[in-house]
Order: structure tokens, then C-alpha cells, then sequence
């Protein structure tokens, strides 16, 4: 979960880190009471989650309150990489002397934190990174173990911090790192670290994510007014209603509807309809063993999709067993009725339960498994994937 | 022959008092392999599937004699109970359930480093040893005693693949899941270097997908192996910057797309798969 600039820095608030005093504001009246209570030259910040924002635009200066509603009125006019600008942060304008770059992340091959620092500052560290690296300091840490200020000192000295600043400097790297571990975070960043001409340390910058699947140990997030949320731009209808509904869903461009099991076949069975020439109309994930319930959803996202032209389902039963499977599947057949040619592979653990409840139902009502062909663990799932591809191409002559 | 565990492996559950725990305990059982027990807090002393449960894993390991151990437990209370089992003398350790916290991992990886344990998950669906032992929640109906070795990201892949290499007569030495999270407590590299000890595996399928690092690292091991290896990565074409998929599979800048990791893996020397049915016909053109 990325936090907005404005979160973050309430984040290093608490862990001490200094930030500018600075206001948030959604409209260009707020703007205006903001400014001129302040009373000072000032800088608006375009609050979204994506990077780039300076060069989109989003950042402006004014000096006085009139200039900040008229510049706030474009600015929450803007959309930035499909970010509409909802807040803004406001800030004093401060004269630079030095940017900085000060970063923690996760090394995932070597499952160690590191801590990346830069004399280069302002700038994007990855292009740092590849063009300059000798420009770039990182020191690797253990998750169970403490940064000692000796090394802290010697990274602040490294990236280029003048020795009457230091010390500070060191400590902010310290605060940073234990906000690092204290919030679960994935990445903080402090892009720039500014020396301000009056010889002070300031964050300018604040660039926070945080691990989704560690949210729950930190109710006090709710506190600082941040709100759990999706990452992800502009989502379609349908997209939302699967959040909703706790389906992972991406609407994509094609026209075969795709009701695959666990995320890797997800992914791997749309590699597989592309192969054979087809094109599907969605990712989607059931996740792990999924609920009658939500296995009818599913059915109901891609029957209700009129992109769709065919469906192509495959469950090899794990821990998603195929007797819930099939009661989804007959929940969505009774409730809301198949109007689609629908192929599918049905194997794995419980699969003899889930061809009986599938034979029951036919028995009951054929008229039901009509546009429904049906296959065991005997038929290669390439196959079922090429039969998907051909009903498309009938359904949409 | 196998890796990380067989029939004279003795397996513990915790978490066998759940209902996940329970239900699987008694599937792994019925496919004989060789449980001994299981460990919930507070429960010690309780009997599930005519195994004994404990509060602690060092009682269990005390009593049974346990050097292997099966995690049925909710992502929050994995951290405690991996270390709990490394601690105790665990020398594999199965991490079944998903969104497992990053950090967690990351103390979980610095114990099992310590003391020596393989880790695998989290979001795994865990090892099958065909024929000896079943460790998590795969279905036996895919699997046969043989001669391949599978290591995925992925469960349902897992399937498919010895699916397929049952179907043409290959069959498979051990199948393990390495998880779909965003941090693993074992990487490709490591477990390929396992199977590359194993005399019985003649080949290895590594499946991977977008995302993440793992694939990359496999290449700095696959030419030092004698054993072939047979690569397919899943996401060739997920749209880039979408999440598609497990949390740990979106692409992060550039690195990590798949058709960048099956390159790098076939520069390696991996022989690379578009669909399952490419397998038995790369192992057929390999002799294997």
C-alpha cells in the first residue's frame, strides 16, 4: 500500500525525522485560507500515487494566497499517469543549498534490508543507479539486527552530508530505518533530503509503501488518517466490482472469458489462449480454496462481460477443492443461467464428489449444462484451451 | 530417491487441530505418509487422526522424533511457529498459507540460514515425494513415481506439469512448490541445487512467472548443473504494471518480465517450454 507524501510525512513525524509545517487542502478555497494564514511564499504539491509529477506539472509555486487559488484550481484539475489531483500539500518555499537522496528497501535475493544513500538527490535513483553508480552508497542490514550510529554516521558522511551535520544526519538515518521496520514497510524514500541555505535537514520528499498482508498489526494507521487501499490508477466497473466482491480481476482486450483457478495458472493459462490464438477478456484469480459462493462470482463477472464470447475453465482441485467447485458452478447455472458456450477441465482433490454433483444436476436438467462441455484429468488442458479459442471464433461469426 | 523428504521421513503438523489442518492431515495420512504428530498451543495432550498432539515442537520432537514439519496456521502466527520449528531441530519446514508478512520472512530466512533449515512458502502447496510422501495439499490423482523433478511458483502449475509428465510416462522424483509470495523461504537456486545431488532425477521443470527475483538467480546455478533443466515462465503476455496474479508476480520496473527471465534462463542453458505438452517433447529430444 503506497502512501500519499502527505501520510508519509506524518509517519516520519512520529519517528522524529524532520519535515516542513505544512497543510493539506482539496479545494482552491481551502487553498487560499491555508496560504494566507501561513503568510509566506509557497510551494503546492499535487498529492498522487505515482511518480513523475514535478515534470506532469503538479508542482507550483506561489506567493501569496490569490496565486495559490488560482494555481490550486489548475492543479486539482489535473490527472497525472491516470491520477485525477485530489489534495494538495502545501509547504513553505525554502531556498536549497543541497538534495540528497536517502532510501530503505528490501533486497528479496538476499532477504536483507539495504539502505541506499546518494549526494545526487532529486533525481530518480534507479537512473542514478545505472548511470553513475559509483555516486550511490548501500549498506545491506539483518532484519534482526540494529543499525549502529557508527555506521549510520559513516553513510551520511559518505553521501556528502558537511561534518557540522552529521551527527543529524546519522540519526536520520537511524529513524528512518526503525520507522522501516516498526510500520512493515516495502520501500521509504526520502527523494530529496534537502540542506536548506539556513543549514537545516529536511525531508522534502516522502515515499512510503507499506505491506499490504501486514496492515492488521498497525490499527494505528487508521489514526494518522490513512486509509487501506488498492495501488492501482483507474479501475473499470467491473474491476471494482470484483474488489468488491475480494476477486483479484483485470479487464483485459480480448473476448474469451477466463475462469482459471490459483493466480499461476491465472497467468499461465492466458499465455496459453494467446499461443492458440485467442485472446482473453480478463486475468482473475479464484484465490486459495475458494467458497461455493465466490466461484459463482466469478461465473457472473464474465457471464455479465459482453466482451465475453466463450468461457474457458480449468480447476485441478488443491487446496481449492472440486466439490465446492462444482456446487459454485451449479449455484451460478440455477441463480443466473449460462448464456455463453463454456469449456472447462475439472480435476484434482474431491474431483469424483464434483463429477457426481455435476451428473445429479444434468440429470436433473439437461437444459442447464447446454452450452457447458465438460472434460476430466484424461484431456490435456492445451486441448481445452484450443476449443476455447474455436468457440470464440463460432460465437463471434 | 528423493529431496527434502520421503518415506522414512517423520512429518509433523502444526495447526493439525484446525480445520484446514485436520482435513489435510488426514488426506497426507491416507497417501502413507509417515506423520508422527502434531502441535497446537494449549492443546497438547489431544489426539488428532490417532496422532498425538503437543503444545511445543520440541515436545513433539521429543517424543516423535519429528524432522519434518507441515504449517496449517494463519499467516500472522507463521513467524513464531517456523522459528519455533527451526529452533526445535526441524530440518524442513512447509509454509502452506498465503500473504505471509514480508518482515516475517525475512526473520524466518535468518533463522533457517542459522541452523541449517530449508523453508519453502509462503503460499505454497507444498511437497509430493510420489509414492512416499505428501506434504501440504496437493492432489495425488496428478502424480507418479519417476524420473523429473518439478519446483514452481506455483500450486496449480505443479499439477499440470505432472499431470503431464505422469500422462506420457516420465513420472517425477519430488515436486515441490516454492510459493507464490512476494519473499520465499527457499529461492529456485537452492532447491535446483538439490535436485542436482539426487541421483534418480534425471531432469529438472522450473516454472516461474513475472515478478520478483528467483528466476534471475537460478541462472547464476543452472550452468554448473549436469542434470537438464526445462524452464517455462508464466505472464508472457500479462500487461506490464498490472498485478496480475500472486502478490509477489508484478512486474517492479524492469526487471522481471517473462520473456526477459526465459532468455536469461535459456542463455543459462535451461531449455525453455511455451505449453506443458513442449515437456515430454524437450525430455524425449533430451534422452531423458
Amino acid at each position: 500500500m503506497r502512501l500519499y507524501e502527505f501520510e508519509g510525512k506524518e509517519l516520519f513525524k512520529k519517528f522524529k525525522i524532520p519535515v516542513m509545517e505544512a497543510r493539506v487542502a482539496s479545494t482552491p478555497d481551502e487553498v487560499y485560507k491555508a496560504v494566507s494564514e501561513m503568510n509566506i511564499p509557497v510551494v503546492l504539491k499535487s498529492q498522487v500515487l505515482t511518480g513523475g509529477r514535478g515534470k506532469a506539472g503538479g508542482i507550483k509555486f506561489a506567493e501569496g494566497a490569490n496565486e495559490a487559488r488560482t494555481v490550486a484550481e489548475e492543479l486539482l484539475k489535473l490527472e497525472i499517469k491516470g491520477y485525477p489531483v485530489e489534495k494538495i500539500l502545501i509547504e513553505p518555499k525554502v531556498a536549497i543549498k543541497q538534495e540528497y537522496y536517502l532510501g530503505v528497501t528490501i533486497d528479496r535475493a538476499k532477504y536483507k534490508l539495504v539502505i541506499i544513500a546518494s549526494g545526487d538527490g532529486g533525481v530518480d535513483i534507479e537512473e542514478t543507479a545505472e548511470k553513475n553508480p559509483d555516486k550511490i552508497v548501500k549498506k545491506e542490514v539483518s532484519i534482526n539486527e540494529d543499525l549502529y550510529t557508527f555506521d549510520a554516521l559513516l553513510l551520511a558522511k559518505q553521501m556528502g552530508i558537511p561534518q557540522e551535520l552529521a551527527k543529524e544526519g546519522a540519526a536520520i538515518i537511524v529513524r528512518l530505518l526503525t520507522m522501516f521496520k516498526k510500520y512493515d514497510a516495502k520501500l521509504a524514500e526520502i527523494n530529496p533530503l534537502v540542506l536548506t541555505a539556513d543549514g537545516q535537514l529536511i525531508a522534502a520528499d516522502a515515499r512510503v509503501s507499506l505491506d499490504d498482508d501486514a496492515t492488521f498489526r498497525h490499527p494505528d494507521l487508521a489514526d494518522l488518517n490513512v486509509e487501506h487501499r488498492h495501488e492501482e490508477g483507474e479501475m473499470t466497473p467491473r474491476e471494482k466490482q470484483a474488489t468488491e466482491w475480494g476477486i483479484p480481476y483485470l479487464d483485459l482486450d480480448g473476448n474469451i472469458g477466463m475462469f482459471p483457478g490459483g493466480a499461476g495458472f491465472g497467468i499461465m493459462g492466458n499465455d496459453f489462449v494467446h499461443h492458440f490464438g485467442g485472446k482473453p477478456a480478463n486475468f482473475m484469480d479464484s484465490g486459495g480454496g475458494p467458497s461455493p459462493e465466490r466461484i459463482a462470482k466469478m461465473l457472473v463477472l464474465l457471464d455479465e462481460n459482453p466482451n465475453v464470447k466463450a468461457i474457458f475453465g480449468a480447476r485441478f482441485g488443491g487446496i481449492s477443492r472440486c466439490d465446492d467447485f462444482a456446487k459454485g458452478v451449479l449455484i451460478f447455472l440455477n441463480e443466473h443461467g449460462l448464456s455463453k458456450p463454456m469449456v472447462f477441465r475439472m480435476t484434482g482433490n474431491m474431483w469424483q464428489e464434483g463429477v457426481r454433483i455435476f451428473e445429479e444436476a444434468k440429470k436433473e436438467n439437461p437444459a442447464m449444462f447446454e452450452h457447458i462441455e465438460f472434460h476430466g484429468i484424461e484431456t490435456p488442458i492445451e486441448e481445452i484451451a484450443k476449443r476455447a479459442v474455436e468457440l470464440a471464433e463460432e460465437a463471434g461469426a | 530417491m528423493a529431496i527434502l523428504c520421503d518415506k522414512n521421513s517423520k512429518v509433523m503438523v502444526q495447526g493439525i487441530t484446525g480445520g484446514a489442518g485436520k482435513f489435510h492431515t488426514e488426506r497426507m495420512l491416507a497417501y502413507g505418509t509417515n506423520i508422527v504428530g502434531g502441535v497446537t498451543p494449549g492443546k497438547g495432550g489431544q489426539v488428532v487422526a490417532e496422532r498425538p498432539v503437543f503444545d511445543t515442537v520440541y515436545e513433539c520432537v521429543q517424543a516423535t522424533g519429528a524432522d519434518v514439519s507441515v504449517i496449517f496456521l494463519p499467516a500472522k502466527f507463521v513467524k513464531e511457529a517456523a522459528i519455533e520449528a527451526i529452533r526445535a531441530g526441524i530440518k524442513f519446514v512447509v509454509v502452506i498459507p498465503e500473504h505471509i508478512p514480508i518482515h516475517d520472512m525475512l526473520y524466518v530466512r535468518e533463522e533457517a540460514v542459522k541452523y541449517g533449515t530449508t523453508v519453502i512458502g509462503g503460499n505454497t502447496a507444498g511437497l509430493i515425494t510420489p509414492g512416499e510422501a505428501n506434504l501440504g495439499i496437493m492432489p495425488d490423482i496428478a502424480f507418479q513415481p519417476g524420473r523429473v523433478g518439478t519446483v514452481s511458483r506455483s500450486g496449480s502449475i505443479t499439477y499440470y506439469v505432472a499431470d503431464t509428465l505422469t500422462r506420457t510416462g516420465y513420472g517425477e522424483t519430488s515436486c515441490i512448490g516454492l510459493g507464490g509470495d512476494p519473499v520465499l523461504g527457499s529461492t529456485f537456486a537452492e532447491i535446483l541445487m538439490k535436485f542436482e545431488e539426487d541421483e534418480k532425477t534425471k531432469a529438472v521443470v522450473m516454472c516461474g512467472e513475472i515478478g520478483g527475483v528467483y528466476e534471475e538467480l537460478a541462472c547464476e546455478v543452472i550452468p554448473k548443473m549436469k542434470t537438464h533443466v526445462l524452464a517455462m515462465i508464466g505472464g508472457l503476455y500479462a500487461p506490464p504494471g498490472k498485478r496480475m496474479g500472486h502478490a509477489g508476480a508484478i512486474v517492479e520496473g524492469k526487471m522481471g518480465t517473462a520473456q526477459d527471465k526465459l532468455n536469461m534462463l535459456a542463455n543459462a542453458g535451461a531449455h525453455p517450454c511455451k505449453t506443458f505438452l513442449d515437456i515430454p517433447d524437450t525430455l524425449k529430444k533430451l534422452g531423458v
